[in-house]
């Protein structure tokens, strides 16, 4: 292989009238942190799915592991890991059961899991607790344990659909840790989420909206790129009345309400301040923040979304 | 079950709870058509196919004395539409092996000697070996030698008063037979309330049984119980689409049944609503009693299945009389409401009689029906309706919530 | 084949831990047994019966003893007026009627025609045609002895009365006990039930679940899934089979005239068709409720159809050509010749060849239509 673990071209799914994956695209590399972010319903699971052979795609291709989902779809389901959205292991089964219970599916022989059960164990952090029934777990104690399972055969790729939904930030913050440990074993990681925050924690991310592609590229990259013109935070009062009111200005470039601040793209930075409070202060609204800042996951996503709406472009 | 102080009326919350189980009803098309069409399909596959007549029965006729008056005797009964004469034999032990493959379901066996005796006068009796599994075959056997019998009686009656000179015959007895209800004795007409009895009782308390339990199962009955729904609303709105679609179902079988084949209702139409809404009543409450003590679709299906299908087919007096039945038996079959309310159907159907004949019977249906509700409502307040807290080890519910 | 080790394990487990399930799979089975054994019974007798003598003679005595020694009818009452004996038909009190007017002794002495009446109540109409049948075969043998009693104190020269009877036996069954029939029926009828209903729910239980997806993202091939899934279920079926077998034997005491070994091997046979048709059900069906609706709607016909209390050869040739793909039927004939007749596999080969057909055809279709996706 060269490099990449998956390879994707022009993957699309249609239920009925309904298209759920348009024409997507893109390639993974081997040992990296592939996020797929988007809002719920933008066709992220649909794609895990594909490309877990557990769907049939209506038309494109691709290659999981070296193997085309078409044509082997067993072969891929060999050579991956998979956590579903849903916690989807066994409720009435302990901890124990469900780790002895996917070894044994995988294959692995009595030595390797006798070795392997620890080892899950003190990853998902779940030592002393080998005995509960697993649906007597908190979220994201379930969540663990479910990674572990799709962990045990050690697979080179290992696909997680929202794997922090519904957990706390601590527990978050230590799941992604697994994720890097992962990664720096060169397992290759494909996530999905629709957490910008933990977006930020990929080597690679696409944006998916309403089932296309609608950008892609590093967190990083993608900050730096996507947004040109400056961007300033407005801190105010009657922040409703405040964006109303620059929704009607030409010179605004984009503009959105992130809670009790708007964020306001201008053609030039000392020239929008003025504009801006000039604005708002006919309006007789008190401004007690503007500042510069440069644009975040967010901010990069709306944008795409916008653009996207606007002019129906396709990203590649 | 009290207004709640300076609250909502009681039943507030059923109107919603209904709507919302309507229209789950109707997004699973397949289960809704199985409810109002599986007991019209049963009623219509068992009507047809299922009767009590005895006819062409295989039969084995072993001659062991080859007269004249034995081929006359054994054609006699190879002559009528119910038996089929199929084998011939010469040597009564192969009756065995005819009967053990079920081959033939008679053998009849005439003795060596059989002309002599017969004209002598003296004693004749002829074996009639019947495959014990049809019961229906000894009968109708012995009602067809009884008919024998009497014809070859008149016929000698008619012989000697031939030689007597005299020209009037007067056989002995003049048996004048009537059945009432059904004179032609059509089995329909007795299987077919029994069928509705049967396949009504299985349908309501398994799908009842299942929709609370499908609920809590699913986890949306969290959701519920955080609303101001109470307990009481949410089984009553839950149970009221299935008692509508069961009274429909019921009404297709009973039109089924007289278009088909022929079944009236002879009796008092408003009398057969109220038995069969106290019957359907009866089965839902027994459906939401399961349904407190299942945790699990699997099993509130398993649970229904086994206290409504082989019990209710056995024990309600469908088939097999309940006066057979060993006493401890009987008083076993107190308890299946199928058994009162297909008394009240064949009274009601068939004989055209008023409550006075069947009070009883009404009165145990509203029993059986207050009863199963009552101890449901009673569970169900106590318990709550959601997950209990798993206990490992002791297995049994510890007192309170 | 570990594969299949790890599903069936996690099977046991899920099971051992509902409670109410090791009481259902086990103990009602045998309740079923014990309470439907006990009650199945189609022997006609002492059938109740209403009685309307005007005549009181001894004449009309020995004709109404005649009946109510035979055991078929039983006095349940007695009526002073033909019209009296309505109420009795009316609530149930009996099924049948006796009605013998004034003069019939009379009648009978002077060689004159007597006439009676014999009512029926309809609505059960099987009690009622069994009931007619008997008291048909006892008016003519009480017709007959009139005759040769009225010969024997005038004999015409050279005749000789008519004394023809006959012995119905009924094989297989001396004490003429139809609960010997019955039993094993209902041992095939509780073992098709629940193995029926426990698989119909497998497959989707988990679909239902969500477990359904994290199983078919593995390696696991159908076949693995499924045989890993069913063969819990046949281990079961099996300890059911040697239970209620061993209760009818002992408790309700029907004779096991045959090879126990044979009929438990054939009832593995059976079982093979009930498994696969509840896989079947299983996997045409998107949720629990629908499986079972779909079970429901195969199960009460092969009750009903099967052979166990209507005679197959009663049907119409086309529900008689339905039954040959009902696998009851075939184990109905096995259970009742095995038991009651002790035949054996050189009898009982078509049925079982016919089941075995049954299932290994119904089994590889399920197999085939499992696919691992998850549309």
């Amino acid at each position: 292989m060269n490099g990449n673990s998956i390879e994707v071209h022009g993957l699309s799914k249609r239920f009925g009238a309904f298209t759920a994956v348009d024409d997507v695209s893109f390639d993974v590399r081997r040992g990296s942190i592939f996020g797929f972010l988007g809002a719920n319903g933008a066709g992220k699971s649909t794609v895990i799915r594909m490309l877990c052979a557990l769907l049939d795609p209506t038309s494109g291709t691709a290659v999981v592991g070296g193997h085309d989902i078409r044509r082997e779809p067993e072969a891929v389901k060999a050579s991956i890991g998979y956590m579903s959205q849903k916690f989807s292991l066994y409720g009435d089964l302990t901890v124990a059961e469900n780790i002895a219970f996917f070894g044994g599916i995988y294959g692995l022989p009595k030595a390797r899991l006798r070795e392997a059960m620890p080892r899950v164990l003190e990853m998902a952090g779940l030592r002393g607790r080998e005995r509960t029934l697993a649906r007597g777990l908190a979220q994201g104690w379930k969540q663990r344990l479910a990674l572990g399972c799709a962990l045990l055969h050690r697979p080179e790729i290992v696909f997680l659909d929202e794997p922090t939904g519904g957990v706390d930030p601590v527990s978050r913050r230590a799941f992604w840790d697994l994720i890097n440990g992962l990664s720096e074993e060169g397992v290759t990681v494909f996530v999905t989420t629709h957490y910008l925050d933990e977006a930020e924690y990929c080597n690679d991310l696409r944006l998916i909206h309403a089932g296309r592609l609608v950008g892609g590229g590093s967190p990083q990259e993608l900050k730096r790129t996507t947004i040109r013109h400056p961007l300033l935070e407005v801190e105010c009062d009657r922040v409703v009345d405040a964006l109303e009111l620059l929704q009607r200005e030409p010179w605004v470039r984009e503009l959105s309400i992130f809670g009790t601040y708007l964020h306001v793209g201008v053609e030039e930075e000392a020239e929008g301040r003025k504009l801006v409070a000039g604005r708002l202060a006919a309006a007789g609204i008190t401004v007690s923040r503007l500042d510069r800042i440069a644009p975040s996951l967010e901010d990069v996503f709306i944008h795409k979304i916008e653009a996207q709406t606007k002019e129906p472009e396709r990203e590649r | 079950m009290s207004a709640e102080p300076g609250g909502r009326p009681f039943l507030a919350g059923v109107r919603p709870v209904i709507r919302k189980e309507f229209r789950q009803i109707r997004r699973d098309p397949r289960s809704l058509i199985f409810l109002l069409c599986i007991p019209a399909f049963l009623l219509l596959v068992y009507g047809y196919a299922l009767n009590f007549d005895v006819k062409h029965v295989p039969l084995a006729v072993c001659d062991l004395d080859g007269t004249q008056a034995s081929r006359d005797f054994s054609a006699r009964f190879s002559a009528t539409e119910y038996f089929d004469l199929r084998h011939r034999l010469s040597d009564a032990r192969d009756v065995d092996a005819l009967l053990g493959r079920e081959a033939v379901g008679i053998a009849l066996i005439i003795p060596r000697g059989f002309g002599d005796d017969l004209a002598a006068g003296r004693e004749t009796k002829v074996q009639a070996v019947v495959d014990g599994a049809s019961a229906m075959t000894a009968t109708t056997a012995a009602g067809y030698i009884g008919a024998i019998i009497q014809s070859e009686t008149m016929r000698f009656t008619l012989e000697v008063l031939e030689r007597r000179g005299r020209s009037r015959f007067e056989p002995p007895l003049a048996v004048e037979t009537r059945v009432w209800y059904n004179p032609e004795l059509r089995s329909a007409l007795f299987l077919v309330p029994g069928l509705m009895a049967f396949i009504l009782m299985v349908i309501v308390v398994i799908s009842t049984a299942f929709s609370v339990v499908r609920e809590r199962e699913r986890g949306t009955m969290e959701q519920i119980l955080v609303s101001p729904v109470r307990p009481a609303e949410l089984v009553v709105g839950k149970t009221v689409p299935y008692f509508l679609i069961s009274l429909a179902s019921a009404h297709i079988v009973l039109l089924l049944g007289f278009l088909l084949f022929g079944v009236p209702i002879r009796g008092n139409y408003l009398l057969l609503l109220l038995t069969m809404t106290l019957f359907l009543t009866g089965g839902l409450g027994q459906g939401l009693f399961i349904s407190t003590v299942a945790r699990s679709q699997q099993v509130s299906f398993l649970i229904s299945i086994l206290t409504t299908v082989l019990p209710t087919f056995v024990l309600s007096g469908f088939v097999f009389p309940i006066r057979n039945m060993p006493v401890a038996i009987q008083v076993f079959s107190y308890l299946i409401p199928a058994r009162y309310f297909l008394v009240t159907l064949r009274a009601i159907m068939l004989k055209g009689t008023g409550l006075g004949a069947f009070g009883k019977e009404v009165f145990f249906l509203a029993a059986f029906a207050a009863v199963s509700i009552a101890v449901s409502m009673m569970r169900l307040r106590r318990s709550g309706l959601e997950e209990r807290p798993r206990r490992l080890g002791r297995g049994r519910r510890g007192a309170g919530s | 084949m570990r594969q299949i080790l790890s599903v069936i394990r996690k099977e046991f487990l899920q099971l051992r831990r509902d409670r109410r399930m090791l009481p259902m799979l086990f103990i009602s089975p045998i309740v079923q047994l014990l309470l439907l054994g006990y009650a199945v019974d189609l022997d006609v007798r002492e059938i109740p019966a209403v009685v309307c003598d005007l005549d009181r003679t001894a004449a009309s005595r020995a004709f109404l003893a005649a009946y109510f020694h035979s055991g078929y009818f039983i006095e349940k009452g007695r009526a002073d007026a033909p019209g009296a004996v309505d109420r009795f038909l009316d609530d149930g009190l009996a099924s049948v009627a006796f009605v013998i007017p004034r003069g019939f002794g009379d009648d009978l002495a002077a060689g004159r025609t007597a006439p009676v009446q014999l009512i029926a109540d309809g609505s059960e109409s099987q009690s009622a045609t069994v009931g007619l049948n008997y008291a048909s075969l006892i008016a003519a043998r009480f017709s007959q002895r009139v005759m040769v009693e009225a010969f024997e104190r005038a004999p015409a020269a050279g005749l000789r009365p008519v004394r023809l009877d006959a012995e119905v036996r009924v094989w297989y069954n001396p004490e003429l006990r139809s609960r010997n029939f019955l039993v094993p029926g209902i041992l095939g009828l509780v073992l098709m039930v629940m193995t029926l209903m426990l698989t119909s729910m497998a497959v989707v239980r988990e679909k239902e679940m969500g477990t359904l997806e994290q199983l078919i993202v593995t390696p696991l091939r159908p076949r693995e899934i499924i045989l890993g899934k069913l063969l819990p279920f046949v281990a079961i079926g099996l300890i059911d089979v040697i239970l209620i077998v061993s209760v009818a034997a002992s408790l309700l005491r029907v004779p096991l005239r045959g090879s126990v070994l044979l009929l438990i091997v054939l009832a593995l046979v059976f079982m093979l068709t009930t498994l696969g048709l509840g896989l079947f059900v299983s996997t045409i069906s998107r949720n629990q409720q629908q499986a079972m609706l779909t079970a429901v709607f195969f199960m009460l016909p092969m009750i009903l159809l099967g052979g166990f209390v209507f005679p197959i050869e009663n049907m119409p040739r086309f529900f008689q050509a339905v039954t040959y793909a009902i696998p009851i039927r075939y184990f109905f004939t096995i259970i009742r010749g095995i038991f009651l007749k002790g035949v054996g596999l050189p009898e009982l080969w078509p049925e079982a060849a016919a089941m075995l057909a049954f299932g290994l055809g119904i089994f590889t279709l399920s197999v085939l239509r499992f696919r691992k996706k998850l549309e």
